[in-house]
Order: C-alpha cells, then sequence, then structure tokens
C-alpha cells in the first residue's frame, strides 16, 4: 500500500493531482502545503513517493530535493517534480539536483499515473485501475 | 504554449476549487495592488511586491491546469512584469502601475466571466501594457528602491536577542496539533523569524531549526513540552550550513503566516450539522426521561435531570462556539469595496469617497458569501443613481465629493448593514410613475417606504441601464430582496429627496440552531422562532372585534390584527372560546397568531426550505422535533407581512 | 441504460436510476399548505428536507391512502432533491436504448406531458418518465 506524498501549495492543484492518480488503486495519499510541512510529514511518516512541486511560498522544491539528497533516509526516496510550465528550472537541472522525474503542469493525468507507477515501480507492483 | 494530450474534461471538474482559491488570490492582489499604490514613488515593500508576485504565478498555475487561457496569459504577463520590477529592471512608474491595475481587473472579470458562462473582455490590451511595462528602459534603474529586500536590518534601536529554536515534529504532537507551522505561528507572535532550516539530527530524525528575534524568552521555555528547544545565538551568526542547490532560488522565508487555520465551509456545515444531530438527540432523551420518570426512584431521577440540564448547557456553549468558529468580519465584503467604489466612479464619472465603518462586526461565513453580491449591487446603485454628478452637487451647495457610508453594527440577535449615500434620494415621482406604467402596485403616501422597496424591488421594474451595467451576474433589487429573505432578514429603505438613501439589511446573526415555541392547529404542528416572537397571550373570543375582514384585539393600548392560521393555511380547526395568540412583529406590524394549542418551547434545529415547490408565504423552513416527525417553521415576518397586504385597500398587493 | 420500474395506479413507469438516490417507505409526510395540489408535503430524508410528489396527483389521478407498499423514490435533478411517491416500487432492470420509442401521441391522459420515451419489456408495456419534468415547479396543467 504505497502511501504518496502530494506537495503543492495549491489545494487546487493538490486535489487534481490525487484525482488523477486515483487510478492507481493501492496508493493513500498525504497533502503538504509546502516545503516544510512536506519535510515534517516525512519526519512522521513512512512515504513511498513524494510529488512536488517546485515554486512553494516558503521552501524551494529543490530546497526540499536537495535536503532529501543529502541524507542517507530519503536519498533513494522516489521524487516527481510536478513544476509550472515557463518555470526558469529546466529538466535537466532538476534532474541533476536529484528528481527522479519531472512532468510540467498542466500534466494529463494519464501521464501522471504512467509516470508514478513507473516511480514506484522497483518496490511495489501496483495494479491500476482501468483509465 | 501547447495545451495537455487529451482527456480535456479532466480539468472541468475542478472548477470549484479552482474558482475558490482564484478568489483568493485575486483578493490579495488586489489589496497588494492597494497597498502599493500608497507607495508609489518611495520604497516599496517588498514583502507585499513578494505576495503579489506569488499569488500571480499561483493563479498563472491553476489557471493552466484547468485549461483556462486567457487567465493563464494575464497571470503569466503580470508575473513577468512584477519579476522586472522586483528585480529592479524596471520602476514602478504610475504608467507602469496601472497596467497592473488594469491587468488585474481584466483577469479578476475573466475569472468571473468564466463562472457566469458570460463573453470575455478583452486580454490583449492589458497585456500590450503589461509587456511595455517588462521591457527594461534601461540599465538598472535604481529611481524606485525596495525596502526590505536585503537581510532584515535590525530595527532601530537595541539590536534584538537572537536565538536558535529548534523543533522536533513527532507523530504525536501532529496529533496534538503542533506541526512546524504552528510553531512558526507562535514564534511570529512573540518577534521576527529570520530564517527556517530543516536538518537531520544525529539519530537520524528531522529537526527545524528556527533563528528567532526576540525578548520574549519566557514563552519559548512554556514550549519546550512542545518539542520546542532554544538556546541563543551569538548576534553576529556565523554562516549555517543550510541545505541549498546551488543555483536554485532560496528565498528570504517569508514571515507572513498569520495565526489562522484555513478550513473549508462544508466541514463547518458538517459540525453545525453535528451539533444539531446532538440537540436533537439530547431533546429525545429529555423527552423519554419524562416518560420514565415514574418508573425510577426519584434520587436517580433528579440525577438524570441533572445530566440533562448539563448536557443541555454544554450543548448550548458547544453550538455557540461552533458559531463563533463560522464568523468573519464584515470587513471581508468591505475589502473589496474601494476598488468596486473606484472602477464605478469612475466609469459614472462621479467622485466618490467611501467611508467603512464596523468592519470587525461579525457575520456568519455563509451570509458573507451570500451578501456581497446585493452589498456590490446596492453600492453600484448608489453611485449610478444616487450620487449626483459633481456639477450638479456644487450647484446644489452639497460638496462635489459624494459620499458612500457602509456600516455593520450588531443588535440584539441581529446583525445590521447600512449601505448609505448622501445623493439626491430616491425620485419618488418618478419611480411611481415607472411602476404605474407597468402595472405595478405604487406606495399611497410619501412615508410609505416600504411599498416603494417592494416596487423598486418588483421584478419588471428594474431599467435598461441597470440590465446593461449588472456585470453579466443579474443581480437586480429583486435578487437582493430575496437573497435577504432567504437568509430569514429584512430589507428596509429610507430616503430623502436632495439628502440621500439609506438602504438597511438585517439578518439574524444564529443561523442554525434557535429557541422556538411549538404551537398546535388543528391536527398540525408549527414552531415559531423565539427572535419574532413577543410575548404568548391569552384571548377571549368573545373580546375580538370585526372591523371588514379583519379581526382585531384591544392590546396594550393599541390593536392587534389576529391571524387565523386555520384560514390562512386551510386547516381544519374547531372554533374555541378561549385560545392562544402568538404576538409577532413589533409596533404596527405586530398581528397576533391564532393557535389552538402552545405545546411548549423547545430548541430546534433549522432547515430552511429552498426548493421552488415549497415556496409558500408564511412557511420559511422546517425542523425535526425529535420524535422523527417534521414541523414546519413560520415565518414570522411573512406571516405580518400576508395580514398587512389582506388589510390593504389596494387591489393586487402581493405580499 | 438502467432504469428503476414503479408502479402508479396500475400502470408501470421507469425513471433512470442514476437520478435515484435511494427509495424509503414512507411513513409519514408533513403537509404544507398552501403549496400546489400534487405536492404531498415534506419528509425528513437523511438529514435534508425534502418535498415529495404525489404521481397518483401529478398524473390526475385520484389519490389512495398511504400503505406498507408505498414508496418514496428520493431523485435528484439540477440540484434539487425530490422525493417522487408512487403505490409500489417493482425492480430494477436494464432497458437497451435500441427499445425505448419516443412517446407519440398513443399516450392519452395527463402523464402523457411527463414522458420522454416508451419501452416495450416482454408483454409489458413501460412509460419512462422525464424527471425534469416531473418535479418542474411552473404548472404545466392543474392537477
Amino acid at each position: 500500500m504505497p502511501i504518496i506524498l502530494v506537495v503543492d501549495d495549491s489545494p487546487t492543484i493538490r486535489r487534481m493531482v490525487r484525482t488523477a492518480l486515483a487510478g492507481l488503486s493501492d496508493a493513500t495519499f498525504l497533502e503538504a502545503g509546502s516545503g516544510l510541512e512536506a519535510i515534517e510529514t516525512l519526519a512522521v511518516k513512512s512515504v513511498q513517493a513524494l510529488v512536488l512541486d517546485l515554486n512553494m511560498p516558503d521552501m524551494h522544491g529543490l530546497d526540499v530535493l536537495g535536503f532529501l539528497r543529502s541524507h542517507d533516509q530519503y536519498r533513494e526516496l522516489p521524487v516527481l517534480i510536478l513544476t509550472t510550465r515557463g518555470d526558469e528550472v529546466s529538466r535537466t537541472a532538476a534532474l541533476k539536483a536529484g528528481a527522479s522525474a519531472y512532468m510540467t503542469k498542466p500534466f494529463s493525468p494519464s501521464a501522471l499515473v504512467s509516470a508514478v507507477r513507473d516511480l514506484l515501480q522497483p518496490s511495489t507492483p501496483l495494479r491500476a485501475a482501468q483509465p | 504554449m501547447k495545451p495537455p494530450e487529451n482527456q480535456p474534461a479532466f480539468g472541468a471538474g475542478f472548477m470549484d476549487d479552482y474558482f475558490a482559491e482564484a478568489e483568493e488570490h485575486i483578493v490579495t492582489v488586489r489589496r497588494s495592488l492597494l497597498t502599493l499604490e500608497g507607495a508609489l514613488g518611495s520604497e516599496l515593500p517588498a514583502a507585499v511586491l513578494e505576495e503579489l508576485f506569488r499569488s500571480c504565478h499561483s493563479l498563472k498555475g491553476i489557471s493552466a491546469m484547468v485549461e483556462l487561457r486567457e487567465a493563464e496569459l494575464l497571470a503569466h504577463h503580470m508575473e513577468s512584469g512584477l519579476r522586472a520590477i522586483r528585480n529592479h529592471q524596471v520602476a514602478l512608474t504610475p504608467v507602469n502601475f496601472e497596467a497592473l491595475v488594469v491587468a488585474g481587473r481584466t483577469l479578476e472579470h475573466v475569472v468571473a466571466a468564466h463562472r457566469a458562462g458570460s463573453p470575455l473582455p478583452d486580454i490583449e490590451e492589458p497585456i500590450r501594457q503589461l509587456r511595455a511595462l517588462a521591457t527594461p528602459d534601461g540599465p538598472g534603474d535604481s529611481s524606485s528602491s525596495i525596502a526590505g529586500q536585503a537581510a532584515q536590518a535590525a530595527p532601530a534601536g537595541a539590536p534584538l536577542p537572537r536565538w536558535k529554536v529548534t523543533f522536533v515534529p513527532s507523530a504525536e504532537l501532529v496529533a496534538r496539533g503542533v506541526k512546524v507551522d504552528t510553531v512558526r505561528a507562535r514564534l511570529l507572535e512573540i518577534g521576527q523569524v529570520l530564517r527556517v532550516i530543516p536538518k537531520v539530527t544525529a539519530g537520524g530524525g528531522i529537526a527545524f531549526e528556527f533563528e528567532l528575534e526576540t525578548r520574549d524568552e519566557s514563552k519559548l521555555a512554556a514550549w519546550r513540552e512542545d518539542g520546542v528547544a532554544y538556546e541563543p545565538m551569538p548576534v553576529i551568526a556565523p554562516d549555517v550550513p543550510s541545505v541549498l542547490t546551488p543555483g536554485a532560488p532560496s528565498e528570504a522565508f517569508a514571515a507572513g503566516t498569520a495565526n489562522f487555520v484555513r478550513v473549508d465551509l462544508s466541514r463547518l456545515d458538517d459540525l453545525m450539522r453535528l451539533v444539531g444531530d446532538m440537540v436533537v438527540a439530547r431533546a429525545r432523551l429529555a423527552d423519554t426521561l419524562e416518560r420514565v420518570e415514574e418508573h425510577v426512584p426519584f434520587r436517580e431521577w433528579r440525577a438524570l435531570q441533572e445530566h440533562n440540564a448539563g448536557l443541555e448547557r454544554h450543548l448550548r456553549d458547544l453550538r455557540e462556539g461552533v458559531m463563533r468558529v463560522r464568523l468573519v468580519p464584515v470587513g471581508e465584503i468591505f475589502r473589496r469595496m474601494p476598488f468596486v467604489v473606484r472602477d464605478l466612479a469612475r466609469d459614472y464619472g462621479k467622485r466618490v469617497r467611501l467611508d467603512l465603518a464596523g468592519g470587525s462586526t461579525e457575520i456568519d461565513k455563509f451570509l458573507i458569501e451570500r451578501m456581497m453580491d446585493p452589498v456590490i449591487h446596492l453600492v453600484r446603485n448608489a453611485i449610478s443613481h444616487g450620487i449626483e454628478p459633481p456639477a450638479q452637487r456644487a450647484a446644489a451647495g452639497k460638496p462635489a465629493e459624494g459620499v458612500i457610508r457602509l456600516g455593520a453594527s450588531t443588535s440584539g440577535e441581529s446583525i445590521v448593514v447600512e449601505i448609505s449615500d448622501d445623493g439626491a434620494g430616491i425620485d419618488v415621482p418618478a419611480v411611481v410613475a415607472r411602476g404605474r406604467a407597468a402595472g405595478l402596485a405604487v406606495p399611497e403616501g410619501p412615508d410609505d417606504t416600504r411599498a416603494l422597496l417592494d416596487l423598486l424591488c418588483a421584478s419588471g421594474f428594474s431599467t435598461r441601464e441597470e440590465a446593461d451595467r449588472g456585470s453579466g451576474r443579474g443581480v437586480g433589487m429583486a435578487v437582493v430582496r430575496s437573497t435577504v429573505r432567504e437568509l430569514g432578514g429584512l430589507l428596509a429603505l429610507e430616503t430623502a429627496p436632495g439628502r440621500g438613501t439609506t438602504f438597511r439589511v438585517t439578518l439574524p446573526l444564529t443561523l442554525a440552531i434557535t429557541d422556538a415555541i411549538i404551537a398546535q392547529v388543528g391536527d398540525q404542528v408549527f414552531a415559531v422562532p423565539q427572535s419574532a416572537v413577543r410575548e404568548v397571550i391569552e384571548v377571549d373570543a368573545a373580546a375580538l372585534r370585526k372591523i371588514e375582514r379583519n379581526e382585531l384585539l384591544t392590546y396594550r393600548g393599541g390593536t392587534l390584527p389576529i391571524v387565523r392560521l386555520s384560514q390562512l393555511f386551510a386547516i381544519e380547526s374547531e372554533e374555541r372560546p378561549r385560545f392562544h395568540a402568538v404576538v409577532v412583529g413589533a409596533g404596527l406590524a405586530a398581528v397576533g397568531l391564532m393557535v389552538d394549542r402552545i405545546a411548549g418551547q423547545r430548541e430546534i434545529v433549522v432547515k430552511t426550505i429552498t426548493d421552488p415547490l415549497l415556496r409558500v408565504d408564511g412557511i420559511s423552513g422546517a425542523t425535526e422535533l425529535g420524535d422523527g416527525r417534521l414541523v414546519l417553521i413560520l415565518d414570522a415576518p411573512a406571516l405580518s407581512r400576508m395580514q398587512a397586504g389582506r388589510q390593504s385597500r389596494s387591489e393586487g398587493v402581493r405580499a | 441504460m438502467n432504469y428503476i420500474l414503479f408502479g402508479v395506479a396500475g400502470t408501470t413507469y421507469a425513471m433512470r436510476s442514476d437520478h435515484v438516490l435511494h427509495m424509503e417507505m414512507v411513513e409519514h409526510v408533513t403537509a404544507v399548505p398552501n403549496a400546489p395540489a400534487f405536492v404531498e408535503g415534506v419528509v425528513f430524508s437523511r438529514g435534508q428536507v425534502v418535498p415529495v410528489i404525489n404521481l397518483r396527483a401529478r398524473f390526475g389521478f385520484e389519490r389512495a391512502p398511504i400503505d406498507l407498499r408505498t414508496r418514496l423514490l428520493i431523485v435528484q435533478t439540477q440540484g434539487r432533491r425530490v422525493g417522487l411517491m408512487a403505490d409500489e416500487a417493482r425492480e430494477f432492470v436494464g432497458i437497451p436504448d435500441d427499445a425505448v420509442r419516443p412517446p407519440g401521441d398513443a399516450i392519452v391522459g395527463l402523464s402523457g406531458n411527463y414522458l420522454e420515451g416508451v419501452a416495450t419489456l416482454g408483454d409489458r408495456i413501460v412509460l419512462i418518465l422525464d424527471i425534469r419534468e416531473v418535479v418542474d415547479a411552473l404548472p404545466t396543467a392543474a392537477a
């Protein structure tokens, strides 16, 4: 039962991500509205994957990612960066900073499902509901 | 920008969330622009600029997700313009500021148009202006400085002591409601938070380090049990290695979260409903208690009664507590008014000043949502019809600038919102003439403001001018009145020629749970909200005097019309020599509702009736009395109006 | 397409099952004075006040006393929740789209105004109701 943490300061986007990922029938979700909240959630809950926005008010997504990658516990945590198209950070920069995958908003739900499924593949086989 | 592949309907399911969130960001945009306007030509507050930038960015993101391209584009260009200003590439001149204001307003209209399904305004011109803004006019313009962008300078005076505050989150703390945001909010209350850095502790756990400036060390000590540890920091802090990726934006952590929790209104509705269920359950318990009285030893029964009474008290407190959570300051409606007034005054060529009073008066969040449009409509009317053009005002010896006053206050169990202007007042003869021409009932005399209001609110009365100013929302006086009525309130009007007009909206504070008198008419049971009841009297049928179609009773030095509910509602009922009358309304509007039996008084949970099939004059809702049966709630003001209508001599007056 | 079948004055009617939230037995309906004649009153259903339309009255039949077989179908349409009172609820069936014909002139009587189609199920004729017409508050014809 993988737990996916959805991090974005927009509640609308968080809801859209969750709804899109409802196609992963096994997964359950946690939400965080800021980088600090996301890190706190990781501290108290066991999470299998992260969907992470970049441009957040209190802590930039890349800073969150940097924090995670510099510590053993979270080095291997699958992180999908989901960022607004047109933002300065490129796919290359994100991957170099340690992102496992990168997508831009607006996203297509099926692409998101498939990307997250890939993230989770190595450890947990998932049955996806019919799209 | 390429649209996302297939599934165009995906975003469509999130429009409610989108509109709610967009609304919040739009309000921030307006507020920030208003603040920045005051700072033009001097130092721009960086925090406000940042907030504005963020709101545009967020609007861009969510608009793109729900495929509202026009909103996305506008937000995108606003964001670019703001970025250029923030990076000192462009100055915030009055011209540039105006471009931002126009764009902001257009963005708001675009969202509103999407919501209403009406045609979108042009976005080309605002975008063109923003593009012109974002083009730097020369190498780094320093004419507009931005305050506070450097690391927070120590405030004038002795430097405050600095502390390193460490917070270690845990599942237990989270369960207790103590999270990193809670701690940050607390620290903001006692000082300035310079930085927040996440760290991994020696044991592999996570901790948050705050750099705090404060004199209030005592509070820090008190929070030790909440996972908060602290130690003094040297005033010159050594370079703290923070987790920054080189080249990635790392902004000074915003110190702006206020100590509020954002709650879905539907959750508060759920809470309220649960409290209502508890009220009903307790009523059932009370009923059962009465039935078992004779089977239980007196001492035990007494104890049960006391427990029941205690439960009732606690529930009342809980009910009030939940209601208080739902209360927001009326200022929420007020805060968008300066913009509305500014725009409308410009559109209509009037000069208007807006005075606000009582913004801290609190009102149920639900009421705020519903009252927003009506209040805006009344303000719009005041500007378009009430306030005269400057020349006309001058000729009349008034200051060229008109005044519109928005005030809110509480009065007993109600909240009163007034919208008044010092304009020309309502042109009663013109209104009456228009009413006659439309075949509507007209006021009898100059003081008959109630009939005047009826006329203004009658459907079929609004002018074409009002229709095309109406920003596509279709709010006319008729809707203002029906909204107020639906909320259980009253609309009143005062006007004086040459002096001005005041609209007064009275709304009940308590929405969902109220005390009521339970009365029986024939075989039907009704509830009358206690707040509407003046008193209950016993009447001798012989004391009634019949005059024309009315039955009157001498009462407190005047006459009280008696309304036979059995007649009004076509319920079979016996004639009785003595009966009870529930007196509702005040002064000339008072009436006595004749009932067969008073069954008592109890707390009821009010469920409003909204279905068009059930729109019956005199009935405002229903409630479950605890025995599973549904009982109708009488609309006392409507009943007294109906009586007034029947008494009126003119034909065709609708109550 | 799935439908709920129910009986009113001996005739079998159908309604799309996705409009029907649930069905209840009728215990007590509180009368609402001065409501339209076909409005039986209101009930409390799952925490909400729901108007009840007496389908017999709506379709121009004589009223009948409420008994143990009377059913209340709670339907949802255009943001409104309305209860429809029928003599009995029959069954839940799937009717293939090609078995549904337009109402045509063959249907006489008041209920014809509320139909969106007619279907034949074996030897039964089933009248398919247009829910929006049924709950429409504006007077179509006096019931």
